[in-house]
């Protein structure tokens, strides 16, 4: 057998060292790493030396790794609250006002029971925060089983709504009178701070972020439920027969997403700002949204990814210090990574789609 | 009452005024669904025309220059829907937030310059002799040229739609694509079309905000009018001549959000601020309604991406 008869007699897309899917995968690696260079290189700067820089920003020590581990955990959950719902094939994308809903509720707990000791306080924030982003979960959910309202345009829609009553409470109400027109709550009492690890920042929703993810992926594969969102998703009517009703799956599955971004925002509030204030987590949801789609909607390929995109959002500061470039350029980044998954993706899976 | 009439008036003209932005805006998305696309980047394609218009504008004193800038980067960053959804079969929603991320980062990146600037805008038609009309004549003044351009393109857009061979085409690409090809035209060239006169409505809608109605820049300024507009277009049914009252439904929920205030009503300009977003969002609960019941006028190329399963 010559060297040529091997490639014509084997198909090079039949092979499983071609076939699988890291081949696509190492062509996007490949693709965001010349994408970002060429943004470096259109911005004046030396692409290479800054593109280790960022690694190194993101990776570099215990320190730039902590910080990554810090951005993780609310695009961890996020991207759960998008992943969960999809596997319905609802388009949501309303993690950041779930977000945020969380971070009202859980502060209003928080406000609540401002005098009771930690063992009480801690989990009435989060119980807080999980029913406030289960609502905001379930309202578009409810909305869309009972009237047909999309879930994609009444997420988005409410994801401005739930920043803005934040901001209604930091401004008005819950406004630390002390805080000198600064629009924050008071400082949370130290037993409304959820733990945190070895000394960083890195904190409780990492672990509720993980465990979630491994459990939401044993229930999809392994349970009923699991199965009769299949059913539901591929066939409403058939599932109707067999009794699952897609009515209330489609709540199910918006309302415990909207509760895993809830956490995501108490955490912020808590660890981070150690109040709830304006600004909480701008973007945190479309990151999520990202990731879940990197991702393919897999619980478990969410936690790697939600590791490198937080890599990537950390490294952002230091793509400030260095080079100067604003801090838009992350956002810039993102959208490039997105673009280059969606368009080798399609071009790679348009076959198998059709 | 001549009190109240005029306070009406004034509520009115405001809310054309600030409904121009989402007003071009939903008739670009009509046409791009018309044709079975929805972009969900309008978002981003808006504030890139945004900052470029203000930024053109800034450097050259000419707003005109700043409009078709900014009506040529809008364009160019619909490509990027285009080339994914039609040349790579990428998911319409995933490519559209992609798109609203891209514009939300580049205009922020490069529109950090800008922000703060000062510019000339358009004059107003204020000395002239329309504003010599009795009653309505002090609101006919205050029009701009962008709100003028934008009620124009509703009549020639419909007639484009429902009265040129093209426009049959169009229509019929979005109700199947499977169908056209069949017939012998290829949907590719109408999507592709669709999608860049989307960008370009958007990038005009980016100017209409920050030459016209602001005068302004700041990163991130559209605040979801470009959601909103996708949104209002399932409430316009549509439909381009749907699309004014449509949009009005945001713009008399952000001037009402901005008189009520004025009037010193005793509520949180935050709560108010929610207005713009829950009065369409309600509305659409009520159209969405009429849409399961009988169809609504959507294309049936949308069906997959709008009712999922």
């Amino acid at each position: 057998m010559t060297f040529g008869t091997f490639f014509r007699n084997n198909s090079l897309k039949s092979r499983w060292f071609v076939s699988g899917p890291w081949v696509p995968a190492l062509i996007m690696v490949i693709g965001f790493v010349l994408v970002t260079m060429a943004f470096f290189a259109i911005n004046g700067r030396a692409p290479l030396n800054l593109f280790i820089e960022m690694v190194k920003g993101g990776f570099g020590d215990g320190y730039s790794f902590s910080e990554t581990l810090v951005k993780t955990s609310p695009i961890l959950l996020t991207a759960l609250a998008i992943a969960l719902p999809a596997r319905l094939g609802l388009i949501s994308v309303g993690a950041e006002g779930q977000l945020y809903l969380g971070a009202l509720f859980g502060t209003g707990a928080v406000l609540l029971a401002f005098d009771q000791p930690g063992w009480l306080l801690m989990p009435l924030m989060l119980a807080g925060a999980m029913l406030g982003g289960a609502l905001w979960g379930a309202i578009p959910g409810l909305m869309k089983t009972r009237l047909g309202v999309n879930e994609t345009i009444s997420t988005l829609l409410l994801n401005y709504v739930g920043i803005l009553l934040v901001s209604f409470v930091v401004h008005g109400p819950w406004k630390n009178p002390d805080s000198l027109g600064w629009p924050a709550t008071v400082e949370f009492p130290e037993g409304a701070i959820l733990p945190q690890f070895f000394d960083t920042r890195v904190h409780m929703g990492l672990i509720f972020g993980i465990v979630a993810a491994v459990i939401l992926h044993i229930l999809v594969t392994h349970s009923r439920w699991g199965l009769s969102l299949q059913v539901s998703r591929s066939n409403p009517r058939v599932g109707a027969t067999a009794g699952i009703s897609y009515e209330k799956n489609v709540l199910v599955v918006m309302a415990i997403g909207g509760l895993l971004a809830g956490l995501a925002g108490i955490a912020e509030a808590s660890v981070i700002q150690n109040r709830l204030q304006d600004g909480l987590a701008t973007g945190y949801g479309l990151t999520g949204f990202l990731v879940a789609w990197l991702a393919g909607q897999h619980f478990l390929r969410i936690i790697p990814l939600s590791i490198l995109m937080g890599g990537l959002m950390a490294s952002a500061d230091s793509l400030q210090l260095y080079a100067q470039l604003p801090k838009a350029s992350a956002d810039i980044l993102q959208a490039l990574l997105f673009i280059i998954v969606l368009a080798v993706g399609g071009l790679w899976y348009r076959r198998s789609s059709t | 009452m001549e009190l109240i009439t005029t306070e009406i008036l004034a509520l009115l003209f405001a809310a054309l005024r600030s409904a121009t932005p989402v007003l071009a805006v939903v008739l670009g998305e009509i046409m791009t669904q018309r044709s079975g696309i929805i972009n969900l980047g309008v978002e981003g394609q808006m504030l890139v025309g945004a900052m470029t218009g203000f930024a053109v504008t800034a450097t050259t004193g000419d707003p005109w220059l700043g409009v078709l800038a900014a009506c040529g980067a809008g364009m160019l960053l619909s490509l990027v829907h285009a080339a994914l959804v039609l040349g790579c079969q990428a998911n319409q929603i995933a490519s559209g937030v992609a798109v609203m991320i891209l514009g939300g980062g580049l205009s922020a990146f490069y529109g950090i310059p800008y922000v703060g600037e000062k510019i000339n805008s358009f004059g107003s038609f204020k000395g002239s002799a329309v504003a010599d009309l009795p009653v309505i004549g002090e609101f006919l003044a205050a029009l701009t040229p962008t709100i003028l351009v934008t009620l124009v393109s509703i009549p020639l857009i419909s007639i484009f739609l429902y009265r040129t061979i093209a426009g049959l085409h169009w229509r019929s690409v979005g109700e199947s694509a499977g169908i056209t090809r069949n017939l012998g035209h290829s949907p590719v060239p109408y999507q592709f079309a669709a999608i860049v006169f989307g960008g370009l409505m958007s990038g005009f809608a980016g100017a209409a905000l920050a030459v016209d109605y602001t005068s302004n820049w700041v990163e991130y300024m559209t605040s979801g009018r470009g959601l909103v507009a996708v949104g209002l277009v399932i409430v316009a049914r549509w439909n381009p001549w749907y699309a004014l009252p449509a949009a009005l439904l945001f713009g008399v929920s952000e001037s009402l959000n901005l008189r009520l205030q004025s009037w010193c009503v005793d509520i949180s300009p935050y709560l108010l601020a929610t207005l713009p977003y829950l009065i369409p969002l309600v509305v659409l609960m009520l159209s969405f309604r009429g849409l399961k019941a009988g169809g609504g006028g959507m294309p049936k190329g949308l069906k997959a991406v709008f009712q999922g399963n």
